[in-house]
């Protein structure tokens, strides 16, 4: 008896996964345990182990196809569980959430490398157009167009799986408050793009469409445009303590806990301490309400390939600065490598995102919501600045706060932010 | 049939007085002079589309009875009763309009031969289901005799029409309600292809008036002057509140039920002996005899109804036809519309 | 104010332009001395004179060709067939007379020909019939069928006042059933206009006549599975007021079309294919449609229970909607 291999749920309020990759091909003998092949879904992107020892026969959902949780992607051949997980649905080819087989989200990524002209037909925005249908009704179809839904992703609750007016508006709805709550820009992972997606060339453009990923992002993004009230104030930390520290204790750290001591620590740290002594950095706002979030979890923006991810620090505040830095090191590695949970990009309350990494000076970051402050920090950089009444080379580092005025006021970030400069400039804590 | 002889005439004589008689014959030239042209010329020549009824032959029932209405009466004439038109104020003009479909017509082109009238003038024409009208001559009848001004309604109708219920729940009402109304049977012997024999089974239609409760009567329809004895007798009686007659007027149909019609089914010998008993000649030769008109005079009238005529017809002809946009307007009366064009 | 039935509501709003204006006047079989088989017209004769309630022989036909006669000479006259059944004896006079009168010559047709339709008193296929849509589908006829007793009192005087001819509806079924406050001034309920019945956000269900009662009958039994039912009572289906319909059906997403008619031709074909061509893209589920099959109305309770609709079909068919 085959084992089946199924599309796991990876996060309660998770309907549906894309396969991203096959990590073997049909034949193929793979142990239990080992790797089998990667997927996409809206909170998180993963690296699914075989539930089984054997021989791979049969894939049944292909790269870039969408279906449900639970669905039946491929059967193993051998000892082991019949079937992996709870109950499966028998699905053959291709099963889709509402019974008719999923229209690929994009076009299977083109082997060429990046640049090279391909002729494909231009792929459809919506999932209507692009293969069989997804039942719905003409009202519904009106509002994914207005709202920039995709109906692949939706659950059918209606007859047959059909997506109902109910349906959509919950997912619209549930998409605003999914960014808002689970505090990260969007954990998906965009598929390894192993050439330029599959283009149209219409006279001078290239029509790409955006990837799971990236349309989390843009909706993220304008959203919290719409919510926040967004002032952006400019801090310039001198950065000598924090460098001599640095340069004092790197080796030895390295030595000890088999970590390179970064400066995102110093500034992790730097942030916790002004916003326990500012406690507003570290709430969110609820109609009329400001609710004062007790944990202080640090969201660290990690910049990927094709896009943003925040892992999520939960805790902060009680960590040690070893504590920190293993944290940040740990969660770092695992988002680019996609192995975070989905725990891990969920409850952020306060973020930290680093655009000097790529040598801007300083950004005006959009706040994370819901959220109401996120902390930027510029490229370290020597500047001449004046002590003393006389020029003196200086690592410097500017460092923004974008806050929500709508319940911080300037004068309150400022006082933040003096607090973290202070902190920095002034470093005296230890660190082992 | 022998008209009567000019003593007769001269005995009964008190009216019609001489300028109604002139009057009745310009009427009836006019008729057949307008049908001809009609019938004959602009339906052939494709000016006129659709079908053409007209009422060759039978055009003295239509002069000898409208003639005597006054106003606040009402007449309903069938399609063979072109005269009642002109009698009520219509012109010419109003008449080659409506036939040719143009914008500017008594109907702005939605109905055509002469399915046109006026309230005001008290004309109301038929629709195609033949004898609907009667009843709508009780209801004219009741009102005028509500009003109590001594109005009249006459209606016109075919001797295949009586055939249809309506006609016989009118005539039942009329009597019922003593109502001031005057059925008028044009039976000119064939009803389309359906001879009278076909028809009915008795010998004069005037025979069901009394089994309805009204006074019947049957008189040689091709004589304008008993048409118009009979009419007068009926006029009366009605104007007294005495309630409604029935006159059924024999005559004959002198073409086919309509142009395109050549009544083949029709034995040739009767058409050549109502030749000889036209209406209009039997007229003719009387006012001739009672010196009321002469040859010299006739002639006068042909040529002025010739010219009457011809410059309506040019007037229809070069007038606009309606823009099709029209089609889809005044289908309802809103805020105390009455939509009339009164003719020109 | 006055608790009055439908029946005594329609007396009333006759009565009232009988006394407004002179040139109104009766013509029917049985209303005067007898006041009518329903006694719509009771009292009349008395009130108002033997020339303005007249008792007719009967000849349905004369008698609507009268009045279309009478009307043209100014008067507005009331033609009252005993069982709406019967109109069709007069068919020709109203859809080939009144009806094309205006649009062929001019006149204006100021008639009313009103009387008991519908089914529910075991009347058999002569005493029941919805047969509406003969002059729904007659370009030059209003049509018009009030639910409650507030509007046949507005809307027979409305018509009446109507310079068009004018086929008015009362359901025999509700004469004496329902009850309603009746203002005793004057008042109109303008032809054309719908009006909510009951207001809901889930579906919309879409009806006149006494099916207004039955849809509001099953909404209420709805309301209690979370069903929000909203009710909307044409008032009347030449004109109709199809803005109400639209708006109803993208405020509900999903739609039911009810009427005790029968379904070929019934005027929910028609609202189904406006709704469909005017609000296609804001249909959550397919348009549904409650009628009475197609056959004669039957006489033998069981058989007539099989043949109306009632609140259980209707409950049944929101189910299915809300499903979809």
């Amino acid at each position: 008896m085959p084992t089946r291999v199924i599309m796991p749920q990876l996060g309660e309020s998770v309907a549906e996964g894309t396969v991203i990759r096959w990590l073997k091909k049909v034949g193929d003998k793979v142990e239990r345990d080992e790797p089998l092949f990667e997927i996409s879904t809206d909170k998180v992107d993963a690296e699914i182990p075989s539930p089984a020892a054997g021989t791979l026969t049969k894939i049944l959902v292909k790269e870039n196809q969408t279906v449900e949780v639970n669905a039946v992607v491929a059967e193993i051949n051998g000892e082991g569980p019949v079937t992996a997980g709870v109950s499966v649905p028998a699905h053959e080819a291709a099963p889709h959430p509402l019974g008719v087989p999923a229209p690929p989200r994009d076009h299977e990524p083109a082997a060429s490398p990046a640049g090279a002209p391909l002729i494909a037909p231009a792929p459809s925005a919506s999932a209507e157009g692009a293969g069989p249908k997804i039942r719905s009704s003409p009202l519904v179809r009106r509002i994914a167009k207005e709202k920039h839904v995709d109906l692949a992703l939706v659950k059918g609750t209606g007859q047959g799986g059909r997506i109902s007016k109910e349906d959509i508006l919950k997912y619209v709805a549930g998409r605003s408050a999914a960014a808002a709550t689970t505090g990260s820009v969007t954990p998906a992972a965009p598929p390894p793009v192993k050439g330029p997606s599959p283009i149209a060339f219409s006279r001078q453009v290239q029509v790409v469409p955006m990837t799971p990923m990236r349309k989390q992002i843009a909706e993220h993004m304008i959203l919290s445009r719409r919510t926040s009230a967004h002032v952006t104030t400019v801090f310039e930390v001198e950065m000598t303590r924090i460098a001599e520290t640095r340069a004092q204790y790197a080796a030895e750290f390295e030595r000890r806990h088999g970590l390179k001591l970064t400066y995102t620590p110093f500034f992790a740290k730097a942030a916790i301490e002004a916003i326990k002594q500012f406690p507003i950095i570290n709430a969110s706002v609820e109609g009329d309400n400001i609710v004062y979030e007790r944990d202080v979890n640090i969201g660290m923006a990690v910049a990927l390939d094709t896009g943003l991810i925040v892992p999520v620090l939960r805790h902060a505040d009680e960590k040690s600065f070893l504590g920190l830095a293993r944290a940040v090191t740990d969660l770092a590695e695992r988002a680019r490598s996609k192995r975070l949970s989905v725990d891990e990009v969920q409850g952020g309350t306060f973020t930290i995102t680093n655009p000097g990494v790529f040598g801007s000076l300083f950004g005006t970051p959009i706040i994370n919501q819901p959220q109401v402050a996120i902390l930027g920090v510029g490229a370290i950089e020597k500047r001449a600045v004046v002590r003393n009444d006389a020029i003196a080379i200086r690592p410097m580092v500017y460092l923004v706060l974008s806050f929500d005025h709508r319940v911080i006021d300037g004068a309150v970030a400022d006082q933040f932010m003096a607090k973290i400069k202070a902190s920095l400039e002034n470093w005296s804590e230890a660190v082992q | 049939m022998p008209g009567l002889k000019a003593a007769t005439i001269a005995k009964k004589v008190v009216e019609p007085d001489v300028k109604t008689l002139e009057r009745m014959l310009y009427y009836l030239k006019l008729t057949r002079e307008a049908e001809q042209l009609l019938e004959r010329v602009l339906y052939r020549q494709g000016k006129i589309v659709g079908g053409v009824y007209v009422g060759r032959g039978q055009e003295a029932i239509a002069v000898g009875s409208a003639i005597q209405l006054v106003e606040g009466d009402v007449v309903f004439p069938s399609h063979r009763d072109f005269a009642a038109w002109i009698i009520r104020g219509f012109t010419l003009r109003d008449v080659f309009l409506n036939w040719l479909g143009r914008a500017h017509g008594p109907t702005r082109g939605r109905e055509n031969t002469n399915h046109f009238g006026d309230v005001r003038r008290g004309l109301i024409p038929v629709i195609s289901p033949l004898g609907d009208t009667c009843p709508l001559a009780c209801g004219t009848a009741l009102v005028q005799k509500q009003r109590a001004r001594g109005n009249v309604t006459l209606v016109h109708f075919g001797e295949g029409t009586t055939s249809r219920g309506d006609v016989h729940e009118a005539m039942n009402l009329a009597a019922v309600w003593t109502l001031p109304v005057i059925f008028i049977c044009n039976n000119n012997a064939y009803a389309y292809s359906t001879p009278t024999r076909q028809q009915y089974a008795v010998k004069d239609l005037s025979a069901r008036a009394p089994a309805y409760g009204m006074p019947g009567m049957t008189i040689d329809g091709n004589d304008v002057l008993k048409v118009y004895d009979a009419a007068r007798q009926a006029i009366k009686r009605a104007r007294a509140g005495k309630g409604p007659s029935f006159i059924e007027c024999k005559t004959f149909r002198m073409t086919g039920h309509s142009a395109h019609d050549a009544a083949q089914y029709v034995p040739k010998e009767l058409f050549e002996m109502a030749a000889k008993d036209d209406p209009l000649a039997r007229f003719e030769k009387e006012l001739v005899a009672m010196k009321i008109v002469d040859s010299k005079r006739l002639g006068q009238l042909e040529q002025q109804i010739a010219k009457e005529i011809d410059e309506a017809v040019a007037f229809a002809e070069s007038s606009s036809l309606p823009e099709g946009a029209d089609a889809v307007k005044g289908v309802y009366c809103e805020a105390g519309c009455v939509w009339q064009a009164t003719g020109v | 104010m006055p608790v009055l039935t439908h029946l005594e509501a329609v007396r009333q709003g006759i009565w009232e332009e009988m006394e407004r204006d002179p040139s109104v006047f009766l013509l029917g079989e049985d209303i005067g001395v007898y006041g009518g088989a329903f006694k719509v017209t009771q009292g009349m004769l008395e009130k108002f004179g033997a020339d303005r309630v007249i008792d007719t022989p009967i000849s349905e036909s004369a008698i609507v060709g009268a009045a279309v006669g009478a009307a043209l000479m100014g008067m507005r006259p009331v033609v009252e067939m005993q069982f709406m059944d019967f109109i069709a004896c007069g068919f020709d006079q109203i859809v080939n007379m009144a009806a094309k009168m205006h649009y062929r010559w001019g006149p204006a047709v100021p008639i009313v020909i009103r009387g008991p339709s519908g089914a529910g008193v075991h009347g058999g296929p002569f005493h029941s019939q919805s047969n509406e849509m003969w002059f729904v589908h007659t370009p030059g006829l209003k049509v018009v069928v009030p639910a409650t007793a507030y509007d046949a009192k507005g809307l027979i005087k409305a018509s009446i006042r109507d310079d068009n001819p004018v086929i008015f509806y009362e359901h025999k079924f509700l004469y004496r059933r329902i009850k309603d406050d009746v203002p005793e001034e004057d008042y109109l309920v303008p032809i054309g206009k719908a009006r909510i019945a009951r207001e809901g956000t889930d579906i919309a269900v879409i009806t006149y006549g006494a099916m207004v009662w039955t849809a509001l009958e099953a909404a209420q039994e709805l309301e209690k599975e979370g069903i929000s039912v909203e009710v909307i009572d044409l008032r009347s289906l030449v004109p109709y007021d199809e803005e109400a319909v639209l708006s109803s059906v993208r405020k509900c997403s999903k739609v039911i079309l009810l009427h005790e008619d029968t379904r070929i031709g019934g005027f929910a074909g028609e609202l189904a294919a406006v709704i469909s061509e005017k609000a296609f893209e804001d249909l959550d589920g397919p348009i549904f449609r409650v009628t009475a099959p197609d056959t004669p109305v039957p006489f033998s309770p069981p058989l007539e229970e099989y043949f109306l609709p009632n609140a259980q079909r209707v409950i049944d068919a929101a189910r299915r909607l809300a499903a979809y």
